[in-house]
């Protein structure tokens, strides 16, 4: 315990004197953060709430199916702190200098074994702690839940969620690290790769939300909507945390503690049971494993080839020499980087899928012209926020990920400007390619100048969110962090999610009535002026503009700072 | 060559750097000496560019290396204390990376290398990621990347830390030969031994002043009129201050 506690309080030290300087600056920048965290902590908190309100008012989706519709939302929520916790945990588990020193100290390889997985735990989950406390503060105040309610579902079936994908994680790890001694290190990350999607595509195949909702509406209204309709969920997704999480939390509403406590339960039991397998097996086979990585990383350096010859430095390009050097860089700093890679590839992933679903949802011409809206909007804004998400994974770090090697390009004859541009060039147009990709996909049944306007509005928030995620980035940037998910889940990136998040509402709020007088007019067939379209899109390019202006010019002046 | 005029550097009510002035003419080998937290790596962190000066000028052949700094930084190479490269980059394709900054050609580059590689022995490392180099064969590699652009001034803050007998012996023989061509050379350094071994000129700077700056003839004159070594006289003048 005194181990535990020692540590602790030194971490909390780091923190409390990386976080509270004295300086103008500093102080600025702290008020900055705290409101933006408050404003959005109350945005959160009024967004769900009229989320709620439009989904079972408007929309008229009932209950079963607006929990099945969380359920869904905690499954993707579920794999992706279980995926990231892989990735983390493996950077501060085996590669942190941080181990290194530890492990010269007298000290059980248990217990720094504890305090890592711990500190992984806790270090990402701030925001998602705010986001989820707010959300849930307008879920509990929509539905006028009891407080008591609401602290049991947070402390007994949320933090016991989100235990079981972290301990998960770490299991995962540990069993990879051992069987790729047997059968190689890419194999084994091939196969777990290949079986995280193959479990997403089986969980979408089982559990279509498109053949739900149809099968709800089948029987409506001789069904009434707001019972649980439990034999219309999959056998097997019974047995899943997430919906053991959102079922319980549908009980909660009604106050049937008979239905809810033994969820409730049986959630706390497999997150004690995974974290006590978790802590069995660090202690058993950590520094075993620690050991071996060691061993498997000098074996793959041994056998090491240079697989893109094509990219090869020494090779001339047509690029300027700048140029080719920051792109020639970047691309092998980025494809040399296994988190990189993995992160990348699963988002990519993801992308693909949602782009081959979205494309086959039929609807236009549904009666409701509230529907209609809801829909396009709420597609939208998932594209903006694949976009945000892929921004703040991989354009945040960015500066930072310049790392202590920046003294090379500090003091070599390249201005700051052209630095940001080649910054851009790289993972800007790649994500710019993808979201064009996503606002076509999405929309292309549209006629197309509601196309081409939903194309445009997309390319301009991509170039706005990338921005703002390049400035955030070098207004937060931390030179010594070497680790990009760790950068793209500090307090910085926290921010710069929240501000993308408040932008996103923005273009949401804006296109909302346009769009509702377009579908209006396709249901009563009258005439509308598709050019008001690019009228209400105005605000939104000098919003952007303003916003575009003002994050390039912070990370150009983070570039200046002195290093 | 290098002017440094007046130059002070604040960090909020602490003074690194206190209103220094020197005079670097072409040609010299300058040892810049001081204990630790003097100003040392202050100092170079302004003529490299690396940090801001609060106060003062310096001037590369008369051309302000704050008002000009691309221009000037064309023509100086530097080789930081602490050798931090991109860990997933071989030693080669750093070098070509470093190149590409100053834009210089692919053959120049490769001329350029393997003369390099040659003269600092780093033979077939080259071709290995820098995350596997020791730290003598990482600043082997920080040096040759000073050297990839031909720079007239090349600054460098303690090139001997972490370095074996021999690398230590290989980067004084390269320095000795570079100052030979007509290159000038600002060196900080913790080793007395070397800035009697090789600089042709010594500085000694303390709680960020210099307080003493002349060529080492002269400086072995005042040792001698001390009955003093130069360690015996660095301890002597930075406790005095």
């Amino acid at each position: 315990m005194k181990f535990y506690l020692n540590i602790i309080k030194y971490k909390f030290l780091i923190f409390i004197r990386l976080n509270t300087k004295l300086d103008l600056a500093s102080v600025l920048k702290n008020i900055g953060s705290s409101i933006i965290y408050i404003g959005f902590g109350i945005g959160a908190f009024l967004f769900s709430q009229k989320i709620i309100w439009f989904l079972l008012t408007q929309i008229k989706v009932g209950l079963f199916l607006l929990h099945q519709f969380i359920s869904i939302i905690l499954f993707i929520f579920f794999i992706s702190v279980n995926v990231g916790n892989i990735i983390v945990s493996y950077s501060t588990l085996y590669k942190s200098n941080e181990i290194n020193f530890l492990f010269t100290k007298p000290v059980d390889h248990t217990k720094i074994f504890v305090i890592k997985f711990l500190d992984n735990f806790f270090y990402s989950s701030t925001t998602l702690v705010l986001i989820l406390l707010s959300v849930m503060a307008g879920y509990a105040v929509y539905f006028n839940l009891d407080f008591i309610n609401v602290i049991i579902l947070f402390l007994f079936g949320f933090v016991p969620f989100i235990l079981s994908a972290g301990s998960l994680g770490v299991i995962i790890l540990l069993i990879m690290i051992r069987l790729a001694v047997k059968v190689g290190l890419k194999r084994i990350v091939y196969s777990v790769g290949t079986l995280y999607i193959l479990a997403l595509i089986l969980f979408f195949r089982i559990n279509s939300p498109v053949e739900l909702v149809n099968s709800v509406m089948k029987f409506y209204p001789i069904i009434d909507k707001d019972q649980y309709l439990s034999n219309l969920i999959p056998s097997l997704i019974k047995f899943l945390p997430n919906n053991w999480l959102a079922e319980s939390s549908f009980w909660m509403l009604k106050n049937d503690y008979s239905n809810s406590i033994p969820l409730i339960i049986t959630q706390c039991i497999i997150s004690i049971i995974l974290f006590s397998i978790a802590l069995k097996l660090g202690k058993k086979w950590y520094f075993k494993t620690w050991l071996t990585n060691i061993q498997l990383i000098a074996d793959y350096s041994l056998k090491r080839k240079n697989k893109f010859s094509f990219f090869n430095f020494e090779r001339n390009s047509f690029f300027q020499s700048l140029t080719e050097s920051f792109f020639k860089r970047d691309f092998f700093m980025f494809i040399r980087e296994p988190s990189q890679v993995i992160h990348f590839s699963v988002l990519f992933f993801l992308i693909l899928l949602f782009m081959l679903s979205v494309s086959g949802i039929h609807y236009i011409g549904l009666g409701n012209i509230f529907l209609q809206t809801g829909i396009f909007l709420a597609v939208l804004l998932f594209n903006l926020l694949l976009i945000s998400t892929l921004s703040l994974r991989f354009i945040f770090p960015l500066i930072s990920l310049e790392g202590e090697s920046f003294w090379l390009i500090k003091s070599a004859p390249v201005n700051s400007a052209l630095i940001i541009q080649k910054k851009y060039q790289f993972f800007g147009t790649i994500i710019l390619i993808i979201s064009f990709g996503l606002a076509y996909f999405s929309f292309y049944r549209f006629e197309f100048i509601i196309e081409l306007n939903t194309i445009l509005i997309t390319l301009v928030s991509a170039i706005t969110i990338i921005t703002i995620n390049l400035g955030m980035g070098g207004l937060f940037s931390n030179f010594k962090e070497k680790n990009a998910i760790r950068l793209s889940s500090s307090q910085g990136a926290s921010i710069a999610f929240l501000i993308n998040i408040f932008y996103m509402l923005f273009i949401v709020s804006i296109l909302f009535i346009p769009l509702s007088n377009y579908f209006l007019s396709r249901m009563i067939g009258g005439h509308f002026n598709y050019y008001s379209l690019f009228n209400y899109t105005a605000p939104l390019l000098f919003i952007s503009a303003i916003l575009i202006h003002f994050f390039y010019k912070a990370a150009k002046k983070s570039l200046e700072k002195d290093f | 060559m290098l002017q440094i005029k007046n130059l002070s550097k604040k960090f909020g009510n602490f003074t690194a750097v206190n209103n220094i002035t020197l005079d670097i003419q072409k040609g010299m080998l300058f040892g810049f000496l001081g204990p630790n937290g003097a100003g040392k790596t202050t100092t170079i962190k302004m003529i490299t560019g690396l940090l801001s000066p609060s106060n003062g000028n310096i001037f590369l052949d008369g051309i302000d290396v704050w008002i000009n700094p691309v221009d000037t930084k064309r023509r100086i190479g530097y080789i930081p204390d602490q050798p931090f490269l991109y860990d997933k980059l071989t030693g080669k394709e750093f070098l070509y990376f470093s190149g590409g900054l100053y834009s210089l050609s692919k053959t120049m580059i490769k001329q350029k290398i393997d003369d390099l590689v040659e003269a600092l022995k780093i033979g077939s490392w080259i071709e290995k990621r820098t995350e596997e180099y020791s730290q003598g064969m990482r600043q082997r590699i920080t040096i040759a990347a000073a050297f990839l652009h031909n720079p007239d001034l090349i600054v460098v803050d303690e090139p001997m830390v972490g370095l074996d007998p021999q690398s230590a012996f290989l980067v004084k023989k390269f320095f000795i030969m570079k100052v030979e061509e007509g290159k000038t050379i600002f060196m900080s350094t913790h080793s007395l031994n070397v800035v009697e071994e090789i600089c042709t000129h010594a500085g000694i700077i303390n709680n960020g002043q210099i307080i003493y700056n002349d060529s080492l003839p002269n400086l072995d004159k005042l040792i001698t009129e001390k009955d003093n070594n130069l360690e015996q006289l660095f301890i002597q003048l930075t406790n005095e201050e």
